[in-house]
């Protein structure tokens, strides 16, 4: 075992301060009452719109969660160390994945606004829509849409009880049962979300289909989820809350995983574009044509310039991602155009000449996030912010960038 | 511990600098703090595997390579670019000078001569490879590798370092160097051994 010299050992407190919890749990809460009255207003107002604007906001927050799900599996199936002291944030953000339960609903309940093969009687005249009737049916939707929320949410609480349960214990065992539920955890997940992608995102414009679909959805959802840690754990940090535990080396890595998957998220983007360019076939082609009419097209610039040239060139850097400042904007501005990208991906559907900003877009939004947000938040104060019992803790304590 | 005197001998031969042994990575640690505070900067240490912190503490700046590597992806990017539009377009985008000049325009599947689409993953795997090959090369060049010969195999214990030793050297080329006094500082260290070794 070799002695680090640079470990310092005067410990700070892994707990969160009841003051700063309370507050923060007020905000959301009003938050969460802002927006979930402006969803009630709004689905009064205009409910066709008011689904389309949930649903984006439905997505861009469970992505989130999904993400996390992902890289917890992910950490504990490589082992990895540097990891350890920012884990239980990520394993909070993904516990909150069982109230997806609860926030499919309206997205179910709009099934009519928002998807055209739900009415019989338009797929009775397409030929295609009735082959593909075996799976694109109201019937199979809700319950698929169930079913996915309970792989997950299953995964999900074995791995954060398994986790929280070493807290106190202190073995190996707990850490030897979550990597056996994560290797077929994987699998099922992105199975999972592959066809939830499928048929929440893709299914809006039935006749279209591109098999990687699932992975370009779930590869920002990645992104966003290492986003939304990196903002966390510098809000967390501005509070002194985990400011030594999660430290520059921790963010440094955190950064580089942002890399990492703005340029994966470029890669597969761009594979399902160039075979759809290079076969040029009607039925293939709509999904492009349609986001770039009108002002979509900007909006496909954006993302071609916003969620890979800028980034890439501004993570690549080491001093970047070692400067907290600039990371905490490299992470707001993903996040931002994580929300752009799958707004671009639902509404060409509906909006099309081109971009109609709408209130409740921001409102819908608002409500889904501060709901998760809670949930996090409820769930933190729960237990310690670091997993204490973790065999690779110190480790992750002394973890340095060479 | 053993000590080094000054045999005669090794007075006529060059010297490379007063090597010290320790016997753990914090002792190694604590041993180039120390030897850095005393105003030395031709210092090096041999370690059977990298250890946290010692770049910062012998003062080694952060390495170029990557510097050596975006040059090096820029021009794999920039050539494949430039050898699709010359092959493909004959009227090429990028280099109108060659216009003319060989090129073999060839329409494919009634594609347009030169379009970007197609060309990305060219584009994508010349800047990989030959970012990979800056990367490789730069950090044997900037290592001074291959290299055949260096003065610590003269040290004693050298094939312990890649075991379980952990070397300090102070080298001759320091301005501050001096060999009795370089040994006197290192023996304080809780050192293994001190060695002399020769160039």
């Amino acid at each position: 075992m070799i002695e680090y010299a640079t470990l310092d050992h005067s410990r700070e407190s892994w707990r969160l301060d009841e003051t700063v919890w309370t507050r923060v749990r007020n905000v959301i809460a009003f938050l969460m009452l802002l927006g979930w009255a402006g969803c009630a207003a709004g689905y009064v107002q205009d409910s066709d719109r008011f689904f389309r604007s949930y649903l984006v906001g439905f997505l861009d927050m469970t992505l989130i969660a999904l993400g996390c799900l992902f890289f917890v599996m992910v950490m504990y199936l490589t082992g990895s160390a540097w990891s350890v002291t920012v884990r239980r944030i990520f394993e909070t953000v993904m516990v909150t994945i069982p109230l997806a339960a609860v926030l499919v609903l309206p997205v179910l309940g709009g099934i009519h606004n928002l998807y055209e093969w739900s009415h019989s009687e338009h797929v009775a005249h397409d030929k295609i829509l009735l082959g593909k009737s075996a799976w694109l049916n109201p019937e199979a939707f809700v319950i698929r849409a169930f079913v996915y929320v309970l792989i997950w949410s299953v995964i999900a609480i074995r791995i954060y009880t398994n986790s929280t349960a070493q807290d106190k214990t202190k073995s190996v065992k707990h850490m030897d049962s979550t990597s056996t539920w994560s290797a077929p955890g994987l699998l099922l997940v992105f199975l999972s979300v592959s066809t939830a992608a499928f048929d929440w995102i893709m299914s809006l414009n039935p006749h279209w289909y591109s098999t990687i679909f699932g992975i370009y959805v779930y590869a920002g959802g990645g992104l966003a989820c290492i986003a939304t840690v990196t903002v966390i754990c510098l809000w967390l940090r501005r509070h002194g809350i985990l400011a030594q535990s999660i430290n520059l080396e921790h963010y440094h890595d955190l950064g580089k995983w942002m890399f990492a998957l703005t340029v994966f998220w470029a890669y597969i983007a761009f594979s399902q574009y160039m075979l759809i360019w290079y076969a040029n076939l009607a039925e293939e082609t709509v999904f492009y044509s349609k986001r770039l009419v009108g002002s979509w097209k900007f909006v496909s610039g954006l993302l071609l310039f916003g969620h890979f040239i800028v980034p890439f060139f501004f993570l690549i850097q080491r001093r970047v991602k070692r400067n907290l400042g600039a990371l905490l904007a490299a992470a707001l501005w993903i996040l931002t155009i994580c929300y752009i990208d799958l707004y671009w991906l639902v509404m060409p559907n509906f909006d099309k000449e081109g971009v109609r900003l709408h209130w409740l877009d921001a409102v819908a939004w608002l409500a889904v996030a501060s709901t998760y947000a809670f949930a996090f938040w409820w769930q933190l104060k729960k237990h310690s912010l670091v997993p204490e019992g973790d065999a690779r803790l110190e480790q992750s304590l002394a973890h340095v960038n060479v | 511990m053993e000590n080094s005197s000054l045999p005669a001998a090794l007075e006529q031969k060059e010297l490379h600098g007063i090597a010290a042994a320790f016997e753990s990575p914090d002792k190694l640690l604590k041993a180039a703090k120390a030897v850095r505070k005393s105003g030395f900067t031709k210092v090096e240490a041999y370690t059977p595997f990298p250890i946290h912190g010692i770049d910062d503490i012998l003062g080694i700046p952060h390495s170029h390579l990557g510097r050596i590597v975006i040059c090096c992806g820029a021009i794999g990017a920039t050539a494949a670019l430039s050898l699709i539009a010359w092959t493909g377009s004959g009227d090429p985008l990028l280099l109108p000078y060659w216009t003319g000049l060989g090129a073999y325009p060839l329409v494919v599947g009634g594609k347009p001569l030169f379009a970007f689409e197609p060309s990305i993953p060219i584009t994508f795997e010349l800047t990989v490879l030959l970012s990979a090959f800056g990367a490789v090369f730069g950090m044997f060049a900037l290592n001074g590798l291959p290299q055949l010969y260096h003065p610590i195999f003269n040290f004693r214990h050298a094939n312990r370092i890649t075991d379980d030793q952990f070397v300090l050297v102070i080298e001759k080329a320091d301005p501050k160097f001096d060999a009795t006094e370089c040994t006197r500082l290192l023996q304080e260290l809780d050192p293994v051994s001190v060695e002399m070794v020769e160039e």
